[in-house]
Parts: structure tokens; sequence; C-alpha cells
């Protein structure tokens, strides 16, 4: 009998492996299939193609997440070895854990609605294919990020969303200003992605090994507060920064909105840009063993949500207001990793992508409706042309803001409880920045849909509602944002916490080592935490009702706000101290070491050598009889060389 | 040794059917034939068989071989119909000389006695001397064939020379017999052996086409007949290498010290020398002639490094050479058939209206070159590993620079194809065959050049 079970048992692991390779394959095959043919393929199947092929990949997700859930093992999948030579081995191998169960059923959920949602979307553009072909290559991508077992596969598809980001980001090459875009986020990116390969070789010096399993295990050993892995932690934060945006790497993230907006919704406030909390997540024996990089994670984390904040409240492009909201949600969330709720980080992250991508859908939407419009300042009054976008808008708006019972509230709430228990300080800063998200979401509702309608709007005859295919997603995400946060109730309500016991094996080594576990709230404070926050929320829509929607033009900004509108004048800075020395130096170093001294040897060696094999030709007479005699007298001489000497 | 008998039947078949003046028969029989042989040489796998008093055996190490080369054999034919398509004459003695010549090629991978060797190389040559010239109205082709054979005869008289004092000194042309001599004379090797051996190099070196025993090559193979050039250039090579290889190592591998130095030597004039000639070529074939000089030194390397898994990286190699040489051929033979020219004028803007051509050609010149993630890479990469192992370093380094002077002559043709658009000629018409056998040496070179592994542990 137990030898049956034990059959059984092995059986479905195996089966469990094939899924997670599967998993990969399939948009691996989705992208080779649409972008070999997309000059062949009609421009209407290649979108169904890559849904279909998300589609199938949900399931497989689904299933992998209903087991790893239920049978609280791992499914490792040894792949091949990737790297072998002297003592470093690298196998190529997946892991599917809670975690990256959690992450691919968000990749795939998100992305099929995101895949469907852009079926609408693009319908007319010339390069669709390609658009699904890259769809489907960052779905592979992540994925392969998601699910490795190793810091270097990982590296893989952290780099190769980075790319497919890329390439969507500067999806319409024609517009200049989108390949500099796109150029800007690549060059942001790789120098966060230095910092992550410099601690993946300090992992490896370290641990001899690149496995995450592994080295959790090993460094737990190791005493907290340790240099190395100080050093280590910095460096994957770094990493972790470039990817999702945060201070002082954030400034690509507004620009990248650049491209189609389902890209902005799927990639760059769904899923890639979480990339970097997924890191911290995954290492998080070795952030919990390093005090000071938690600090400093957590300092930055809120730096970001505030300068985010602030922007996107002064912003008037509604794709840039969505992006900074982005960037400050995400600073949010490393705040929670700082305050060492890794739970409460991913849970915000799985709310967040489902409300964010609902939103980028709405304003996709607006956009959409609007012919290509994306000024909310030529926008107003927009809740009777498309009702149903408002509709799902104001959902996402709610949710977003901390509103209870919408998803947010609870993500959000959950973050929130861990900053009290750290301090009453920390408590409430946070939840000031919490609040700013009302502000800046509220401000966009009511600009675009309440205020009267501006004279562009009235001038244009052709507003139409959204297509179903692209609406039914973005219903789908409404839904989601509305009930996603009842899998974890606050603990004054519930006593099931669903969504940090399911991550709790995940996580049990980190915080079994964490060293400041913070006192337990009482309930009055808990209640005062819910109530407070709540009430202001209330008042500050009350305000930004009265300032927005009866003021047909945004105020002129004066003063601080000049700051804030031009995003505390980032890019400026940097082009200033960073981009111009370095441009002078790079000068430099062309024409003097380059162009002079590298080149110069590279041309003399290249001349000497033609040089030589311009003489060395002339041996070759075609003279048969030389021959014969060169070869006699080669004899003679490997005979006297070798018998006489 | 079954496959050989097949082999012989099938060429006596096709003379047969030449000589009553059957046509169409001719390359259906080939394309029969030579699957079966190639299925039955695999059919001795892992049985080690030996024949005739250890006059051939059927090893793994020259079953390998043996399939590499009537593979190779295969590729070839499968380009005859193209080549030859303005002859209207059946053509079948050609083929049997090319069947006749892969017959001793198969003899060199598998001989037990040296005398076997010389069979082999002598059936090979004598073959590949009348193939040389059998465009029988093209000069070129006449001074190609005798150039080849007066230095191939000179070539054997020392390898014969050389057989007949080993014979001398150990009183047996057994090559396990001779193994037992040298390991019992270990601190007193004969004169007489020591001179022998280094004349059987000498003939063997000049065989494979290395320095300072390799003027024949270019003239030859630019006077040959262009796909007999591609047989020459890699079967040819290839089964003398093979050939040399099992000499050494089942011979000589315990008298190292008589022969490594020069070997050594040999192997860096040959690579030094075969790449900075191809340097200056503006006639692709010739160029490829110089490459085939350069890839023989890199293969003498892994005699050189014997000990290690020598055998195995050898056939990686050989399979990688052959593969792109064979690749690289197949679209000159293109090119040449539309433009009337080897220039590498001809290549120029190729990729506009043949991309498959095109880049069929890059990868084979990038894996010659040695450009990861291709066959040709891993290649090199192995067979420097083993002989850093075996602390060959100069060599090696020598090996390295010499790579990195061909990447220039490897990729000018591939710079010609696509920077050179506006020039382009009209597209060049080729048949269905001709794209799937590209296609799949293309294949195969990506393939192998992730799995090297898989070569590398056969034998």
């Amino acid at each position: 009998m137990s030898e049956l079970v034990t059959r059984n048992y092995s059986l479905v692991t195996e089966y469990m492996e094939l899924i997670s390779i599967l998993l990969l394959v399939f948009p691996l095959l989705g992208f080779l299939a649409i972008g070999l043919f997309q000059k062949q393929m009609n421009r209407s199947f290649s979108g169904i193609l890559a849904s279909s092929v998300i589609f199938i990949n949900l399931i497989l997700a689904a299933i992998l997440f209903n087991f790893v859930s239920s049978s609280n093992q791992t499914v490792e999948t040894q792949l091949f070895d990737w790297i072998k030579f002297g003592d470093i081995s690298i196998p190529m191998s997946l892991t599917v854990d809670r975690l990256s169960a959690l992450m691919m059923l968000i990749v795939n959920g998100v992305g099929l609605l995101i895949h469907i949602y852009s079926i609408g979307y693009m319908k007319e553009d010339e390069g669709v294919n390609r658009f699904f072909a890259y769809m489907n290559l960052f779905v592979f991508f992540m994925l392969t990020l998601v699910l490795s077992s190793n810091y270097l596969m990982l590296f893989i598809g952290w780099e190769g969303v980075g790319l497919s980001s890329y390439l969507l980001i500067g999806f319409w090459f024609k517009d200049h200003v989108n390949n500099d875009a796109a150029k800007k986020a690549f060059i942001m990116n790789r120098i966060g992605d230095l910092g992550f390969l410099l601690g993946i070789f300090l992992l490896y010096s370290t641990f001899k090994t690149l496995s995450i399993s592994e080295i959790a295990a090993k460094a737990s050993l190791m005493p907290s507060g340790d240099l190395t892995l100080t050093a280590i932690t910095l460096c994957l934060f770094i990493g972790a920064m470039g990817k999702s945006a945060q201070i002082p790497l954030f400034t690509w993230l507004p620009d990248a909105m650049a491209g189609p907006t389902p890209v902005s919704a799927l990639i760059h406030a769904a899923t890639m840009v979480t990339a970097g909390i997924y890191l911290i997540a995954r290492s998080s024996v070795l952030f919990v063993l390093s005090p000071v990089t938690m600090n400093i994670i957590l300092v930055i984390g809120a730096a970001t949500a505030i300068v985010g904040g602030i922007i996107a409240i002064y912003q008037n492009d509604i794709k840039k207001v969505l992006a900074y909201s982005t960037v400050s949600q995400l600073g949010f969330m490393f705040m929670a990793l700082g305050l060492g709720s890794f739970s409460g980080a991913m849970f915000h992250l799985t709310t967040h992508a489902f409300f964010k991508a609902l939103l980028f859908l709405s304003a996709g939407s607006v956009i959409h409706a609007l012919g290509n419009e994306q000024d909310i300042r030529k926008m107003g009054g927009l809740r009777k042309k498309i009702p149903f976008t408002f509709a799902l808008f104001i959902i996402g708006t709610i949710a977003i803001s901390g509103i209870p019972p919408f998803a947010g509230f609870f993500s959000k709430e959950l973050i929130l409880s861990a900053a009290y228990e750290h301090g009453t300080g920390m408590g409430i800063l946070a939840t000031a920045i919490s609040l700013l998200t009302t502000l800046y979401m509220f401000r966009l509702l009511f600009v675009v849909f309440y205020k009267p309608e501006s004279k562009e709007i009235k001038a244009n005859h052709h507003i139409h509602e959204s297509p179903k295919v692209m609406l039914y997603p973005m219903a789908i995400l409404a839904i989601l944002s509305v009930v996603a946060g009842f899998v974890q109730m606050p603990k004054l309500f519930s006593e099931t916490q669903g969504f940090d016991t399911f991550l709790s094996p995940v996580f049990a080594k980190a915080s079994g080592l964490a060293t400041v576990s913070g006192q337990a709230l009482s309930v009055q404070t808990e209640w005062l935490t819910l109530i407070i926050p709540i009430s202001i929320i209330f008042v500050l829509i009350f305000l930004s009702y009265k300032r927005f929607v009866n003021n047909k033009e945004l105020a002129v900004q004066t003063g601080i706000q000049h700051v804030f509108a031009n995003k505390f004048y980032f890019d400026e800075i940097y082009d200033f101290f960073l981009v111009k020395p370095l441009a002078f130096i790079s000068n430099v170093f062309r024409g003097l070491l380059d162009q002079t001294i590298i080149n110069g040897f590279v041309n003399a060696v290249g001349n000497g050598t033609l040089f030589v094999g311009k003489r060395l030709r002339r041996l070759q007479t075609g003279n048969v009889g030389l021959y014969l005699i060169f070869m006699v007298f080669s004899i003679i001489a490997i005979l006297f060389f070798n018998i006489i000497l | 040794m079954y496959a050989i008998i097949t082999i012989s039947i099938v060429a006596i078949i096709v003379l047969f059917l030449g000589a009553i003046q059957k046509k169409t028969p001719l390359l259906p029989i080939i394309f029969v034939g030579l699957p079966v042989a190639f299925i039955i040489n695999l059919l001795g796998w892992n049985q080690s068989i030996h024949y005739y008093n250890e006059m051939y055996i059927a090893d793994n190490f020259s079953i390998a071989f043996n399939a590499v080369l009537i593979f190779t054999t295969l590729l070839v034919f499968i380009f005859a119909p193209v080549y030859y398509k303005p002859v209207k004459r059946p053509l079948e003695d050609i083929y049997a000389l090319i069947l006749f010549a892969l017959i001793g090629a198969l003899t060199m991978t598998g001989f037990g006695n040296i005398l076997m060797l010389f069979v082999g190389i002598e059936t090979m040559s004598l073959s590949l001397y009348i193939l040389a010239g059998s465009k029988k109205f093209d000069p070129n082709s006449n001074e190609a064939a005798m150039k080849y054979f007066l230095t191939g005869s000179f070539a054997s008289g020392f390898l014969l020379f050389g057989i007949a004092l080993i014979y001398g000194a150990c009183g047996s042309m057994n090559l396990e017999t001779i193994k037992e001599f040298v390991v019992a004379h270990h601190n007193n090797i004969p004169a007489m052996l020591n001179i022998g051996l280094l004349l059987v190099a000498i003939g063997m070196t000049f065989k494979i086409g290395a320095a300072p025993f390799h003027f024949w090559a270019p003239d030859v193979y630019e006077g040959s007949p262009t796909l007999i050039t591609t047989f020459m250039a890699t079967v040819g090579k290839v089964a003398a290498i093979a050939a040399f290889f099992r000499l050494m190592s089942s011979s000589f591998s315990d008298m190292e010290s008589s022969w490594v130095v020069t070997l050594t030597i040999f192997a860096i004039a040959t690579i030094l020398i075969g790449n900075l000639s191809a340097f200056y070529q503006d006639n692709v074939k010739r160029m490829f002639a110089y490459s085939g000089i350069a890839h023989a030194g890199y293969m003498l390397i892994a005699i050189i490094a014997l000990k290690q898994q020598a055998a195995g990286v050898l056939l990686l190699y050989s399979i990688s050479y052959t593969i792109a040489t064979i690749t690289a051929f197949a679209v000159l033979i293109l090119v040449r058939e539309e433009t009337g020219t080897f220039s590498i004028n001809a290549f120029k803007g190729l990729a506009k209206h043949n991309p498959t051509e095109a880049f069929a050609m890059t990868i084979a010149m990038l894996s010659l070159a040695g450009i990861p993630p291709l066959v040709g890479f891993a290649a090199k990469y192995n067979l420097f590993i083993a002989a850093i192992e075996q602390g060959h370093l100069p060599l090696v380094i020598v090996a390295i620079v010499g790579s990195m002077i061909s990447v220039y002559y490897y990729i000018r043709p591939v710079v010609a194809m696509y920077f050179n658009l506006p020039s382009a000629t009209s597209a060049i018409d080729s048949s269905s065959n001709y794209k799937k056998q590209i296609f799949l040496a293309a294949f195969l070179m990506i393939v192998l050049g992730l799995i090297p592994g898989v070569i590398i542990n056969l034998i």
C-alpha cells in the first residue's frame, strides 16, 4: 500500500516537474512562432495565438499552484548543467515553491488579461505581430526569473525582461523620443544590473554556489550583521533599485510610458518592476541578517514613496500620474521589506498588480477613446461619455487608495501594522505616504471624469467606449481588485491570515532569524490605525473634489509646486552632475586612449600581420620542382635535428 | 569491414552501369548504398572486432570516424547533380573513384597493421590524383593532378621507407607488436625506429597537408574541380588525421620524446603559415585551401596531446571542420555557378537575394573561426584545454593567435555578403536539395556547439 502511495507520489512530482518546464516552453514557442513568421502571419491571428499560449500557461500555473499549496512541498526540476568547469558548476534548474507559484500566477493571470486587452488595443497597429512576439518573450523571461533556482539563471531572466522592456518601450521606434526613453530605461537598469552582478560574484566567492536554497542554508549559520552579507545584500538591493525604479534610479520608469499602454500595465506596473521586490523576498534570509541594508531599504523605500507620490500630484499626463504612482507604491513595498514584512510586501505586490493593471488599462481605454490624447487638461466630463471605463477606473481608484473593503485596503493595512509595530513614528510616516495615494488618484479621477468638459472634448465627436475585448479583461481585473484583499483580513476582524500563512513556509527561516520582533499592538491602537486614515481619506476626497471639479483650468503652479511638477529636477541634476562629466571623460578617453594608443597598437599589429602574410604568399610559386626541393630540405633538417643533435 | 565491402560493391555496380550507358540509376544507387553502409558501420559499435590477423580493427574509434567519412561523402554526392549539371555523360568513373577513395579512407581509420595503412593511403591517393584531373580539358585541373601526383608519390616513398625501417627495427608491422617493442626497449630505442617513425610522420604530415609539406595543397585545391576539392578537403584530410592519430596513439605514445617536439614545430608552422597566407587571398577557393592547412595544424594538436580525451576531441574537431567546410564549399559552388568566379567580390550582396545561403555561409565562417556558441568554438576550446593539461601552453598560445588572425579572413566573405547590398548580383537559383543540405549543416553547427560533450565522450 505504502509502496503504491510512494509511486503515485513520485509520479505526481514528475508531472509537476514536466509542467514547470512546459511553463517556459510555451511562451518561448509563442515568441518563436510569431517572431519568425511575423511577416507571413495574419495580423488578427498573432494576438489570439499569443493569448492562447498564456492561457495554457495560466492553467499550468494554476495546477502547480494548487499542488504546492496543498502538498506543501517544492518542485525542483533539473534541466541541464549549464556551466561546468573546474570546481564551478551551475546547473539550470527550476524551483516552484509557494513564492514562485504566487508570482507565476500573477504573471500569467494578469499577463493573459493584458494580452487579450491588447488584441483590441493594438488592432490597428502595423507591428501588432512584433508586439505579441515581444509580449510572449517577456512572459518567458519573467517566468525564467521567477522559477529559477539559482541567482545566475535569475539574472538571465532579469536581463531578459529588461530586454523585452527595452524593445517594447521603443516599440514605436519611428519616433525618436520613444527610442530615447527605451535607451534611458536600458542604461538606468544597467547600473542596477551591475550591482546585481557584483552581488552574484560576491555570493559565489562567499558560498561557492549560486543555488538560492543552498545559499540560504549556509547564510543562516552566519552571524547577523556580517560584513560580507551586508555587502552582498547592498549589491542585490542596487540591482533591485534599478529594476523596481527606486531613488536614485527611478527616472526611467515615467519615461517608459512611451511604450504602448498594455506594456505599461503589464511590464511597468504589474510584473517586471516588482522583480526587485521578488529578488529581496527570495533572498529574505540574507537580508534579515543584514540590519544595515534593511534600514537603507526602509529609508530609500520611504523616500521613493514620498517623492513619487508628490510628483504624481503635479503631473498632467494620465500615464505619467500612474507611472509616478507606481514608483510610489513600489517604494511602499520596499518600506515593507525594510520593515521585515516580506509577506506584507508580497501581498501589496499582488493586489497592486491587479488594481494598477486595471488603472493602466482604463487609462488606455481613455486614451483609445480620445484618439491618443494623454493630457488630462484636455479631458473632463468623461464619466458620461465612457461610463464603463469610468466605473472600472473608479474601482481601481478606490482600491489603490486603501478604502475598505477593496483590496488595497487590506494589503496596505498589513504594511501599516508592520510599520506601527516598528514604532509609532514609522507608522505615522507610512500612513502619511499611503494618504498621498488618495490625493493624486482622486485628483486624476476628478479631472478626467468629473471636471466640466474641456473644449477639446466638446470638439471631439468620435469619443466611443472601447470594444468588449478590452472591457472584459478590465472587468475581471476590477473584480480581483475588489475581492483579492479578503484572503488576508486585518487581525482585528479575523483569525485567518490566509496570505501570511500561505507564504509563511517560504519566509520561515528568515522570520526565525529576525533580530527584533516588534511589539504586538494593542487593540485600541489597531482600531486607531484603521479609523484615522480612513477618515482622513474621506476628508481628502472631499477637498480634492472641491478643488479640482469646479476649477476649470488646473491652477498655475507657484514656488515649490514648480519643483514638484518638474519631478524635483532629477533628470536635470543627473544630466549636470553625471551625464555631462561622463561624456567629457569619455571624449577625452576616446581621443587619447582609444584612438591614439589602443587603435594605434591594434593597427600596427594588423598591418604587421598583413605584411607577413604578403611575404609568406610568395613562397607559393606554383613551381612543383621548387616544392619538392623545399620538401627535401625540410626532411633533411628534421632528420638532422632529431637524430644528430 | 562490411561497410567497406558494401561500398566496394556499390562502386563496382556504378562502374558496370556506366559501362552499359545507364545514367539515371547511378546516383540513386549511391544514395541507397551509402546510408546502408553507414548503418552497417554503426552496427559494429562497442564490439571491437579484429579482422584478418589484426589487419583491420573495427573499434569505436574507427567506427565513429568512418561514420563521419561516409556521411560527408554522402553530402558531397548530394551536390553532384547540381555541380555536374552541364555534363551529359554518365560520370560513372568519377562517382566510382570517389567511392574508391572513400574505401581507402575507411581503411586508413581502422588499420591494425602499418601495411594496411599504406594500402589505404594509396587507394585513396591514387583515386584522388585522377579525380583532381577529372576536368580533362581544363589545364588547371591537369596541372593540379600532375602536381598532386608528383609530390604525393614523393611523400609515399618516404612513408614506405619509414615503414620499412620500422619493420626492420621491430620485426613486425602490427601495431600491437610495435607497441610491445617500444615498451620493452623504452630506454634504448634503436635509431632505425626513430628514423622510421620520423619518415612515416613526414609522410602523414604531407597527407594531412601540414607545413612544411603543405606546398601541394593550395595549388591542388585550387586547380581541382570544386566538388573534388570539397571531398579532398574533408574526407581526405579527416581520414589522414585519424590514421595519423591512430598510429601515434596505439604504437608510439610511449616514445613521445622522439616526436612531440617535431610535431609541435609542425603544428606551430602550419597554423601560422596557413592563417597568414589565407590573409591576402582574394580567391575564396584558395583561401579555403589555406584555411584547410591551418585546421590541419589545429588537428595536429590533438595528436600532440593524445593522452587526454584527445580522440573524442579530434572527432568533434573533424565533425566541426567537415560540416563547416562542406557548407562553405556548397555556397561557393553556387556563387561560382552564377558569377563564374571564385573572387571574394562574387559574394557581394549575396544576403540580399539569397538570405538562406548567406546565413549558412556566415554560420560556417564563424564556426571555422571558432566563435561561440558554434561547434567550431567548442571543438577548439576542448582541443586547447586538452593540450594545456598536457603542458603544451606555448603551442596553445600560438594556436589562439592563429585563430585570432583567422577571424579576419573568415569575416571577409561575411562582410561582402551583408555590407555591399547595392552591388548585389542577381539572385542565385538554388535547388531545394541544396537548401535542405545547407539547413541541416547550419543546424548541426549550432546544436553540436551547445552539446559538444555528447561527441567528446563518444570514444
